[in-house]
């Protein structure tokens, strides 16, 4: 098997809890802190420290606002990201084809 | 091996992206809502013997806009509750969907109300009482299939229900032993009440919580 497609994988978003953040954020154009927590059962902190890599390394923008009095968190992809989301998704397919044409 | 995980990661990214784009607001309370408004409704347009197709255009658009707006408000008392957007992506889609059937079935009513008055009377009483209510239960199926294509998998056999019950209860036509008033009012009571209250109650028992995966 060709190596190089595995090795093309990006670590920021391989991780399982940051791959979940951001195949949640690539299929809306934003969510609130709220709904990825319970649509992903984690913790408040480990969300916030997922989020936190993934908006350090310039995948995932986050808005911090008032809602009725309330704060509300709300999460997105960043356009440059999403791209980036779409290759390693092209990366996987790429290993599941050559997998088969072996 | 390599390529069993790469499958098993596909596949739970693809879960989640169907899961993020689904609606999650619980329907149940908002179906209960809907199917008790429209029995009462039926109910008082039998008793007030609402049978003029221009006061029963009336009649049910008021009934209409209640369901609209307390749809509205519980949808909003649910998204406060959660400290989430009212009008987020998966609600701007499922009005995106929703609204070209919703807004044909308003703009017949409006027709039917205009030219109903200079019709035929034994036109109007067709175009009142059997096409309006039928015209409107087919494009509400047709909205809500549309609409279940980012909902829980039985809104598309809801949507099917009024479709299929709709078109069926066209070729029938308006048998002579119900008079036209009570057919008319039963259909719009049998459709957007009782099975509004039936799908209501049923979501009750089943739907998951939202915050439940």
């Amino acid at each position: 098997m060709n190596p190089e497609p595995f090795l093309q994988l990006d670590r920021v978003i391989h991780e399982k809890g940051r791959l979940a953040i951001m195949s949640m954020l690539a299929a809306s154009p934003e969510l609130s802190f709220t709904e990825l927590r319970d649509a992903l059962g984690m913790t408040d902190g480990n969300l916030t420290t997922h989020i936190r890599t993934l908006q350090e390394a310039g995948y995932v923008s986050v808005t911090k606002s008032f809602q009725h009095k309330r704060p509300l968190t709300t999460c997105s992809l960043t356009p440059a990201r999403q791209k980036a989301f779409t290759n390693y998704i092209n990366l996987l397919e790429e290993i599941i084809q050559q997998a088969k044409a072996k | 091996m390599e390529s069993n995980w790469a499958a098993e990661h596909l596949h739970v990214i693809r879960t989640l992206m169907e899961r993020s784009a689904v609606y999650r607001r619980a329907l149940a309370p908002i179906m209960i809502f809907n199917g008790v408004l429209g029995t009462a409704a039926a109910v008082v347009g039998i008793l007030m013997r609402i049978g003029e197709p221009r006061s029963f255009t009336v009649f049910w658009a008021a009934v209409s806009m209640i369901a609209l707006v307390g749809s509205l408000l519980l949808v909003r008392r649910q998204a406060l509750k959660e400290s989430e957007p009212f009008w987020s992506p998966p609600t701007r889609r499922i009005t995106q969907a929703m609204l070209p059937p919703l807004a044909a079935g308003l703009i017949i009513g409006i027709v039917a109300y205009v030219e109903v008055a200079s019709a035929p009377q034994n036109v109007g009483n067709v175009m009142g009482m059997l096409w309006l209510p039928l015209s409107w239960v087919v494009l509400y199926g047709c909205a809500f299939h549309a609409a279940g294509f980012f909902m829980p998998r039985g809104t598309k056999v809801f949507g099917w229900i009024f479709i299929l019950g709709g078109c069926g209860l066209f070729a029938v036509g308006i048998p002579d032993s119900i008079g036209r008033v009570h057919y008319a009012h039963g259909i719009m009571g049998g459709f957007f009440g009782i099975l509004h209250l039936a799908y209501g109650i049923y979501l009750y028992f089943t739907e998951q919580r939202r915050n439940e995966l």
